[in-house]
């Protein structure tokens, strides 16, 4: 059991901590769940290990397996993470002692935050170099390095240099040369200290990365649709409330033009110190895997390793999604199976949002037809015998479709449906979540304005060769709110807002979540070009109503000259006689049909 | 002007290094640090206006005060660096001898804790030489305290009143404490403080032992006398490594961050004044 009183013989106090600081933040955990995934595969057991920094609890329980020292700045960080360590170091890196050596040294929040104010600046060199002096020849040291020159530094509000928070005493930004700014300068560096790279990660989108994608092969793969589809997520979520732009679309633009790794918001290199000279260690390092994704509401975390067939799912589920379930999850209109993931291959080809957007981007309406078309008969074609969509395909949507050779496989087939659905919605589901895409990310597109997002979605099924009506829509926007509910975790109250927020979309907002200052801009223009055309329309019928108003008048003038004529009283004059007989006759019949009527109890 | 930029004299010295004579110096714009501190260079409990610029003795108490949500924090240097700077040979220090020892001292609103005999037995049992016991003039005027450090055969001397809210100032205390530094071979205390810090840069070999007289209700927010000893144990003990004394006195009273006098009236708002001189 971990309690909050921290045993006060495990926390050493070797001078220069910081009494009253914390780099942990309140109340909410951080998510580091696949650093720690990535420490536990290269943190042999019973290993001594330096873990240097700030770090989530949870990396810690994850390293249950080795004896395992902290080095922190701030004391109450220390007094946080006491019950889960053999010991915790609070001081600056000075504080260390000489001589102690560990296995393993994790810096899984980079360098900076291992100095404290106090006491003699080392740097980020000097840092490298003490943690580096603290590893045995041949021990490990897992690293994270911020990219000055990252996708962060393109999407914040904030300018670099004129940080103002408590963390700022020092801004070491680009133009320190201490800090390496790229993936050779870091290579470099660590050579200079004398570590060998085992393996440089890819940190989407920070230190408590949800993505960690090995650099290379994210550089190689510029049309892969796992790392599409996983860079759009990370980034989508990773964010602040307000950007400049778009990072998920910055992302998935870098990983295209072979950027990916060039322009991550940081890097997680594994390194290993070298060996003392003599024999090689016989027990060759456990294969990093290719990936690391956290995913879920449990934050599960998910691993893509190599095997000569190819590459695998493996999958680790974390102790939160063991716990039971809540009483209302049997009501989920989703839910995850880990196990079936386990082991299968990853399918290859590009992402179908993707091949969407861009097709629609070149107003290819052929290619769009095609893809479609595809994608709707590979749903309907999987239909049960019943007619119905059931397990994964039943929430096969355009972001998780991958497209090759023509042919359709989900990427990731760990969610299912929790009860059939009907191909219509299933369908309905995957265009209208792309409508909303197209239209309120503000993409350029073939159809006008005019178009709901609803009406956005009938024509795409169209253009699919669906006849969908609205209703299937709207049914449609209602699985999608439970879905997504499930997906993300929500409760009752959250599923209603966000179903909410779903059905009153319209093309003229912004994309839901994080604000884009540039993506708001956008909104701003649809909405001015829709009040152009309102008004223009607007002008349009005033004068079309003034032009009829002015021919009505006319032929007012023209009855009213009529009306005053002598023919036009002697006329009158004469048929009056011959109205009166036939509004009498007409009376006549009626009473006469009320009379021979078969069901008098009608008549009441 | 705040207040605390009187004490000692700070002030004063300041002004006579800018320039402006041996008059009453002008209004600062800002708060200077008027003594060694393990906090943000400011004194607890005093009241601040937010934002108003901290002129700091040091890097690292500029890094401190950051962290802690100071803002507008500058290092000008300790108004010591400014005093050494103009006397940096007057008087000369040829005559050293014994030890000038200090007590640590609350100021008056806080009381001392602690054994005076046993700490002057100890001194006695340490020091080589002569001492000069230099009580804080609270202390000093107490009587009970002065006869049990004279009865020992200590000199005891007070460098005078600091001031408070800007009345009886002594504008040369900080000149009568390098006098008297320079007269002797060695500084001690058991704390480390602002005096260690002065010897040190005054030429001194500095000494740190003996019972630290816990003050009643200190504030432990930056962690006290425990933290000090933490976090400078080089500077603790009867003999300590002077040149490592030396290097760390430059950094925590600023040696190299002293200012021009013309970047000193700048900072400290001085450049373009408005008010008449006042003979203080």
């Amino acid at each position: 059991m971990t309690t909050e009183t921290a045993p006060a013989d495990r926390i050493v106090l070797p001078g220069g901590e910081m009494l009253a600081w914390s780099d942990l933040p309140e109340g909410r955990a951080v998510t580091t769940g696949t650093l720690a995934a990535l420490a536990a595969t290269v943190v042999p057991a019973g290993a001594s290990v330096l873990v240097a920094g700030p770090h989530d609890p949870a990396l810690l329980d994850r390293l249950a397996h080795a004896e395992v020292t902290c080095l922190l700045r701030g004391y109450p960080d220390g007094v946080t993470l006491a019950a889960r360590a053999a010991r915790v170091v609070v001081g600056g890196p000075t504080g260390l002692a000489d001589g102690e050596l560990f296995d393993v040294v994790i810096a899984g929040a980079g360098l900076d935050t291992v100095e404290s104010v106090e006491g003699a600046r080392l740097g980020w060199g000097g840092v490298l170099a003490r943690l580096t002096r603290a590893l045995r020849p041949g021990g490990t040291l897992l690293l994270w390095l911020e990219n000055p020159m990252g996708l962060r530094r393109f999407v914040d509000t904030d300018a670099w240099y004129a940080r103002r928070d408590d963390t700022a005493w020092s801004i070491s930004g680009v133009l320190d040369t201490d800090h390496p700014a790229n993936r050779e300068q870091l290579d470099v560096r660590l050579a200079e200290a004398g570590l060998r790279p085992r393996g440089c990660f890819a940190a989407y989108t920070d230190a408590g990365a949800r993505a960690l994608i090995d650099a290379d092969e994210l550089t190689r793969g510029t049309t892969s649709g796992l790392f599409d589809a996983v860079l759009h997520d990370a980034c989508a979520n990773g964010f602040a409330t307000t950007v400049l732009q778009d990072p998920a679309r910055l992302a998935v633009d870098a990983l295209h033009a072979g950027l990916g790794s060039a322009l991550a918001p940081g890097w997680v290199v594994v390194a290993a110190k070298e060996p003392a000279a003599g024999p090689a260690d016989d027990v060759p390092p456990a294969a990093l895997p290719v990936a690391l994704l956290e995913t879920g509401p449990g934050g599960d975390v998910l691993e893509v390793v190599a095997d000569p067939q190819g590459w695998r799912w493996r999958a680790t589920a974390t102790d939160r999604s063991a716990t039971p379930a809540a009483p209302f999850a049997t009501r989920e209109a989703a839910h995850r199976d880990l196990a079936a993931l386990d082991g299968r291959p990853v399918p290859e080809g590009r992402l179908l949002r993707t091949l969407l957007l861009d097709a629609a981007l070149r107003r290819d309406l052929d290619g769009l037809r095609r893809l479609l078309r595809g994608y709707a008969a590979w749903l309907t074609g999987q239909a049960g015998p019943d007619g119905q969509l059931g397990g994964a395909v039943a929430l096969a949507t355009v972001d998780n479709v991958l497209v090759a050779d023509g042919g359709y496989t989900l990427l990731d087939p760990s969610w299912q449906a929790t009860s059939p659905l009907s191909p219509e919605v299933v369908l309905a589901r995957g265009l209208r979540r792309f409508a909303t895409t197209l239209v309120t990310g503000g993409y350029a597109h073939p159809w006008p304005s005019a178009l709901d997002v609803a009406g956005l979605t009938v024509v795409l099924a169209g253009v699919a060769g669906h006849d969908l009506d609205r209703a299937t829509v709207t049914a449609a926007v209602d699985i999608e709110a439970a879905v997504t509910a499930a997906v993300r975790g929500l409760d009752n109250e959250g599923r209603g807002v966000l179903l909410s927020e779903l059905r009153s979309v319209e093309p003229t907002d912004p994309p839901a979540g994080t604000r884009s200052f540039q993506q708001l801009r956008e909104a701003w223009l649809r909405q001015r070009e829709e009040l152009s055309r309102l008004t223009a329309l607007l002008k349009w019928t005033e004068e079309l109503l003034t032009s009829r108003e002015r021919a009505l008048r006319r032929a007012e003038v023209t009855l009213n000259l009529l009306n005053g004529s002598v023919s036009y009283r002697v006329g009158k004059l004469a048929i009056t006689p011959a109205r009166l007989a036939r509004r009498g006759a007409r009376a006549a019949k009626r009473r006469l049909r009320d009379a021979l009527a078969t069901k008098p109890q009608e008549r009441q | 002007m705040h207040h605390a930029n009187h004490f000692y004299g700070h002030a004063h010295v300041l002004a006579r290094y800018a320039g402006l004579g041996d008059g009453h110096p002008p209004r600062i714009n800002g708060y200077v640090q008027h003594g060694w501190n393990i906090g943000d260079g400011l004194a607890p409990g005093h009241p601040y206006a937010e934002r108003t610029p901290s002129l700091l003795w040091s890097e690292q108490t500029r890094r401190r005060a950051w962290s802690v949500g100071r803002r507008n924090v500058a290092v000008i240097g300790a108004p010591f660096a400014y005093l050494l700077a103009m006397r940096p040979d007057d008087p000369p220090a040829e005559q050293r001898e014994g030890t000038i020892w200090y007590p640590f001292h609350g100021w008056e609103g806080q009381h001392v804790h602690g054994d005076h005999k046993k700490l002057i037995a100890l001194i006695r049992e340490t020091e080589p030489g002569p001492v000069t016991v230099c009580l804080y003039w609270h202390e000093y005027g107490m009587r009970t305290v002065r006869r049990l450090y004279e009865n020992a055969g200590f000199r005891v001397i007070c460098h005078g009143y600091r001031g408070h809210w800007w009345k009886n100032t002594d504008p040369y205390f900080l000149d009568k404490q390098l006098i008297e530094l320079r007269r002797h071979r060695r500084v001690a205390s058991n704390r480390l403080t602002s005096a260690i810090f002065y010897g040190i840069a005054a030429g001194c070999e500095p000494a740190v032992y003996g019972d630290p007289m816990v003050l009643a209700n200190e504030d432990p927010t930056f962690g006290g006398t425990a933290r000090i000893r933490r976090q400078w144990p080089e500077l603790h003990g009867p003999a300590v490594d002077l040149p490592t004394a030396a290097a760390i006195a430059r950094d925590e009273l600023g040696l190299d961050h002293r200012c021009t006098p013309a970047e000193l009236r700048e900072l400290l708002g001085w450049a373009n004044l408005q008010e008449e001189p006042v003979d203080d």
